[in-house]
């Protein structure tokens, strides 16, 4: 299964050096994907580009990236040249820093990438360097131009892999004391602690992607069906879905509440 | 001094207990470099237009419908009402179904953080919520419609508050198994591990995130500035790779040994020893006492 390496360059430590690929960890192409349609001709609607002066069309080939230097002026930047900006951090990850993997919060973390090894070549030094930062349980940090940005990025051993992460910018993240600022610093009420806990400990279970599942694309893709059967037998209306709703009510006695729910979970036999 | 404007308000319900809550935008993106689409015969900018395929006439926004393709060039057309009535009504709820060790928690799930604070009258059963699960080591999972999405959201302590995180659903999320399969499953061991650890003992330092700084909008500045005034820039020397014979003697000369060793062959390993003498950029890390915590695990 191969995909196409979004990323290609090196990583480096040291004096070590192996070529690399990178691709990102997540991916749209499982989703139902949708065409635009013109409704009146039910044709597909495409896009294109047309040039803003003379209004014609413009092939693909001549798209080129522009630089603003005045109001109408630009400076024309083919990618090559873009490739041959002055930092080392567009074909280079030099692992600058380590640290221990608990200290970068994951509030920082942006965008997952998966890197691996791009040439028999380097698979050993490319191994060297993720079972050492495994064996260490320690997190490298580099720069990466990635996106027309030079990110901060950090890099994980992920089991014959390394995940890759780009980090957050300083003024991207908020501060978290103008929200947090109205609770107050009592700890939580030591009666009701073994209760929390009991209730916590009996919904607790392991990691599994069923967690993650998306509804509401089987329903649509359930409608889709519907519509489907429907094209060849009398359309049927399609009904909306049931809505669960428990209305949450506000609970004036904790402890009560609290009890009932370790009740009722011990009945369910979990 | 203002509250900041909630994105969301609702509850948060374990068990028989919910108590009102809100959430908050945690992180946002900033703006990167912008370039201009041109077109190079003209160097006049391109617009975007969208027409039909077949007749080419332009297509008024109205009119733009989605369609899911069924057999080649027949389409089942979805409305946006129709659409929209796949997704459940919102009851405002974070319902937390589950508790997950910290331990396993899969990051590349992760979607956008959320502070996740109390909304007005008492945060008793927040407070409660919070130490419980610090306590227990654990976060919690709720769904939710959030923006007319259904959501799955992972709910960790963080400070004095909580943290939402939406969570990516499973079909987004590529393998790393599959990603890495073609790896053949090398286990180092011995010399080359314990140089590699020593190297990254030589490196170890704590990271501050937040003081990091972009250089590349600078870069293209200069890039630009060099192509008006005529000069191409100086091209850039390609990394060599390491030679798999020689990294035992680079992982050596990296971790300071082997220095001595007779004489300093030129290897390809060896050949970027220049490259790392001359970088004159700013280190990534500044050496900071008080680095962040997580505070989840």
């Amino acid at each position: 299964m191969a995909v196409r390496p979004y990323w290609k360059g090196y990583l480096k430590l040291s004096l070590v050096t192996c070529p690399v690929q990178m691709m990102p960890a997540t991916s749209e192409n499982e989703k139902v994907r949708f065409h635009t349609l013109n409704r009146q001709t039910q044709n597909r609607v495409v896009s294109h580009y047309v040039d803003s002066v003379t209004g014609k069309e413009v092939e693909e080939e001549d798209e080129v990236k522009g630089y603003q230097r005045g109001e109408d002026e630009y400076i024309i930047l083919e990618d090559e040249e873009l490739e041959n900006v002055a930092l080392d951090s567009t074909k280079t990850i030099d692992i600058s820093t380590f640290t221990p993997r608990d200290t970068i919060e994951w509030i920082w973390l942006d965008t997952p990438y998966y890197l691996s090894p791009n040439d028999p070549v380097g698979q050993e030094a490319f191994s060297v360097i993720r079972d050492a930062m495994q064996s260490q349980d320690m997190v490298g940090i580099s720069r990466l131009v990635i996106t027309r940005r030079e990110r901060a990025v950090m890099i994980e051993p992920r089991g014959k892999g390394i995940v890759l992460w780009t980090l957050r910018y300083g003024d991207e993240v908020r501060d978290e004391e103008t929200y947090f600022e109205g609770i107050g610093d009592e700890k939580a009420d030591s009666d009701m602690m073994p209760l929390i806990q009991q209730l916590i400990k009996k919904q607790t279970q392991d990691w599994t992607p069923k967690l993650v599942v998306d509804p509401v694309q089987d329903r649509l893709l359930d409608i889709i069906n519907m519509k489907k059967k429907a094209l060849k037998k009398p359309s049927k209306s399609t009904t909306k879905a049931p809505v669960s709703s428990p209305t949450p009510h506000n609970v004036v006695n904790i402890m009560d509440a609290l009890r009932k729910s370790v009740a009722a979970e011990s009945r369910s036999g979990k | 001094m203002v509250s900041p404007r909630a994105n969301w308000k609702g509850f948060i319900k374990f068990g028989e207990v919910s108590c009102p809550v809100a959430l908050y935008t945690a992180a946002s993106s900033s703006e990167r470099i912008a370039f201009n689409t041109l077109n190079r015969k003209t160097g006049n900018r391109v617009k975007r237009e969208f027409v039909d395929s077949e007749t080419g006439n332009p297509v008024e926004r109205d009119d733009q419908v989605k369609g899911y393709e069924i057999d080649n060039g027949q389409y089942i057309v979805l409305e946006p009402d129709e659409v929209a009535a796949a997704v459940p009504e919102s009851n405002k709820t974070l319902n937390i179904e589950a508790y997950i060790p910290c331990s396993q928690i899969d990051t590349t799930y992760f979607d956008k953080p959320y502070y996740l604070a109390p909304d007005k009258m008492g945060s008793d059963a927040f407070v409660l919520l919070r130490d419980g699960m610090k306590n227990e080591k654990v976060a919690a999972i709720a769904r939710t419609v959030l923006f007319r999405r259904m959501r799955t959201l992972l709910i960790r302590p963080h400070g004095k508050g909580l943290i939402a995180n939406t969570l990516n659903f499973d079909y987004e999320v590529r393998s790393s198994a599959k990603a890495f399969e073609d790896m053949p499953d090398l286990k180092i061991e011995g010399e080359m591990l314990e140089l590699a650890e020593h190297i990254i003992g030589t490196k170890k330092g704590s990271f501050d995130a937040s003081t990091f700084d972009d250089r590349y909008e600078a870069a293209v500045a200069e890039l630009v500035k060099a192509k008006i005034e005529g000069r191409s820039l100086p091209k850039r020397k390609a990394p060599v790779a390491s030679k798999p014979s020689d990294l035992l003697q680079a992982l050596r000369e990296s971790a300071g040994l082997g220095a001595k060793e007779a004489q300093p062959k030129r290897t390809a390993a060896n050949v970027n020893k220049g490259a790392v003498r001359q970088k004159a950029a700013k280190p990534v890390a500044k050496p900071k006492a008080a680095a962040a915590t997580r505070r989840a695990g």
